[in-house]
């Protein structure tokens, strides 16, 4: 129905919540967990299938059936950036997974935990596989009540119970300002389709409406990213939440509204590309100089790591910005390293927080002396998130620079290259208080996490090393997905026919 | 026929009524505005599904009204569970009191 891809998420998503209480009765220890884990490899194998099928066709369209023969009813619309951005939610979907089976060991309310991961993944991709912005909104609430349960899942303290809410009222308003910017669309050409919308609004000169929907569709999508001044509900729901699932916020979620960014801003609203270009470069510094300050200031690691992930958010407005085919590749490489570093350095924070029970940078000084291998990876996540090469965020933010001097930003590449310097700043602070400080009490007790636990954080190590030494394959396909997003005649094509 | 004005008009009306009670209200219960706001879309929406072409209604906007009124559901469910764990943790429902992170 929503491609295999989604469809094979939502029936694990269904499922586990029925095989948790037949294994709750039958006492089967690990069968909720062995069964999410299936759902991702039955995912990850129905994803090669349609990365194949879209290298071979070109773009794929899936219609239902009712209304019979017309494109204005649920549309789906598979092109290289869909694939792209689907790949990167189902391995990281996968990777924390693998992390949750045994870092829940002491929750209650596992089967529900795994169906709520199950379906955000499944939330995410059908945002991205939509063709028409009725199903977009109805995959994107799925997306956002899945994150709100999760966000709130350790709901016997009150840091998660509180964030949660926080994050529900602001998400569920960022929601509802997209669907205003939907409605003003559909009054204007009464479609929902998107190629339809991007064919009818090609004609438009302008008018306050237009303007108010743009307004409101950089609002909605731009909160969910975590854009600044809409960015308070993130660290307090990335510090409260579990560990996998603020690695699942920073690595995926967040980047569902610059998805939403680039779909409606490329695709529909191209004939004012001057007038969101202005929009974006504004939003892009300001996202970056807090992001990078406020990280600069934090003890909490956890929440340093979301005001990074709020300086890296800023970075991939700036490639947005730039709107050419370098600065776009630029930012959806730096989607997926961003994606990578972030989810092993929350990973590594979360086998830190089971292990010596904190996550205060003071109280976690000198850990490295008794959990070796966690710290070494931490380590490796934190230089690659400084931008050091040969480590994979510097490729990325390398393209994201050179594509702002060549559109003529320089101011913009000036200010990108202080705040890179700032967060050079906070991450040798990180490493000197985990390498060298003295051991703390809460330190000393500390022992090396478990092996299922490292081995997820591991993957994504070497992960980080093989893109920064290779980054060629994988900058060529974040360069396809470039492509497929500014292609926009292809997109319109496949629809019309 | 009623004109899409008045339609429209009553919208406008009823989403400003939401905004003021998200922003001044202090129980946790203002929950209920984010509804507000979203079958205010759905009038909206329903409106200019019949304005569009003159003897036709666009079936996609009843589709739409449906789909996210249930979302809407799933949202207030999930707040009002939000809410009470609020209240075992805090023991009151004032949202200004949700400060504690903050320090």
């Amino acid at each position: 129905m929503f491609t295999s891809l989604v469809d094979a998420l939502l029936l694990f998503t269904v499922t586990t919540p029925g095989l948790g209480l037949l294994a709750h009765k039958l006492n089967w220890k690990r069968l909720v967990e062995t069964h999410a884990t299936l759902g991702f490899i039955v995912a990850l194998i129905f994803l090669t299938d349609i990365y194949r099928e879209v290298s071979a066709n070109g773009i794929l369209v899936i219609v239902s059936d009712f209304p019979p023969n017309s494109p204005i009813g649920v549309c789906l619309e598979v092109d290289a950036l869909s694939v792209f951005m689907a790949a990167v939610y189902v391995l990281i979907g996968f990777i924390v997974t693998v992390y949750s089976i045994q870092d829940l060991d002491g929750d209650t309310g596992v089967p529900g935990y795994f169906a709520l991961l199950l379906g955000i993944t499944a939330g995410m991709i059908g945002v991205v596989v939509a063709g028409d912005l009725f199903t977009l909104f109805l995959f994107w609430e799925i997306m956002c009540v899945c994150s709100y349960a999760l966000v709130a899942f350790r709901k016997e303290h009150w840091a998660p119970v509180e964030a949660g809410f926080k994050y529900l009222i602001m998400s569920g308003v960022g929601s509802l300002t997209t669907l205003f910017a939907m409605t003003l669309l559909y009054g204007m050409t009464g479609t929902l389709n998107m190629a339809l919308l991007s064919k009818a609004l090609s004609g438009l000169v302008g008018g306050p409406w237009i303007y108010l929907a743009l307004t409101l569709f950089i609002v909605g999508f731009g909160l969910q990213a975590g854009m600044v001044p809409f960015h308070t509900w993130l660290p307090d729901a990335h510090s409260a939440a579990p560990a996998p699932v603020s690695a699942i916020l920073s690595g995926a979620m967040v980047m569902t509204g610059i998805y939403g960014l680039i779909r409606i801003l490329f695709l529909l609203f191209t004939p004012f590309l001057g007038a969101w270009r202005m929009i974006m470069s504004v939003f892009d510094v300001l996202t970056m100089f807090t992001g990078n300050l406020m990280a600069l200031l934090q003890d909490d690691v956890k929440r340093l790591l979301a005001f990074s992930t709020i300086a890296n958010v800023g970075y991939i407005l700036l490639g947005l910005a730039t709107s050419s085919l370098l600065g776009l590749t630029g930012s959806l490489f730096q989607i997926l390293n961003h994606a990578i570093v972030k989810v092993l350095l929350f990973l590594c924070t979360g086998a830190f927080h089971r292990q010596a029970k904190t996550r205060s940078l003071q109280e976690l000084a000198g850990i490295k002396r008794r959990m070796p291998v966690t710290s070494t990876l931490f380590i490796l996540g934190i230089i690659a998130l400084a931008g050091i090469p040969p480590l994979n965020i510097f490729w990325s933010e390398w393209a994201i620079l050179i594509a702002s001097v060549e559109e003529g930003m320089l101011t913009f590449s000036i200010v990108m290259i202080a705040n890179l310097v700032l967060s050079v700043a906070y991450c040798l602070r990180v490493i000197q208080t985990i390498l060298l400080k003295e051991e703390t009490s809460l330190s000393k007790k500390a022992s090396e996490a478990p092996a299922l636990i490292l081995l997820p954080i591991f993957v994504l190590g070497a992960l980080c090393i093989a893109i920064g030494v290779y980054p060629g394959p994988f900058r060529v396909v974040a360069e396809e997905a470039a492509q497929a997003a500014l292609n926009i005649q292809a997109y319109v094509q496949a629809v019309l026919g | 026929m009623i004109s899409l004005t008045y339609y429209l008009a009553c919208s406008a009306i009823l989403f400003l009524i939401g905004i003021y009670g998200l922003i001044v209200k202090r129980n946790m219960v203002l929950l209920i505005t984010l509804e507000l706001m979203m079958n205010v879309m759905n009038l909206a929406f329903n409106d200019f599904s019949r304005h569009g072409a003159t003897g036709f209604t666009d079936p996609l906007a009843h589709a739409f009204a449906i789909v996210s009124m249930g979302i809407g559901g799933c949202i207030i469910a999930l707040g009002l569970t939000i809410t009470l764990h609020v209240y075992r943790h805090y023991n009151t429902l004032d949202v200004r009191k949700l400060r504690r992170l903050q320090s």
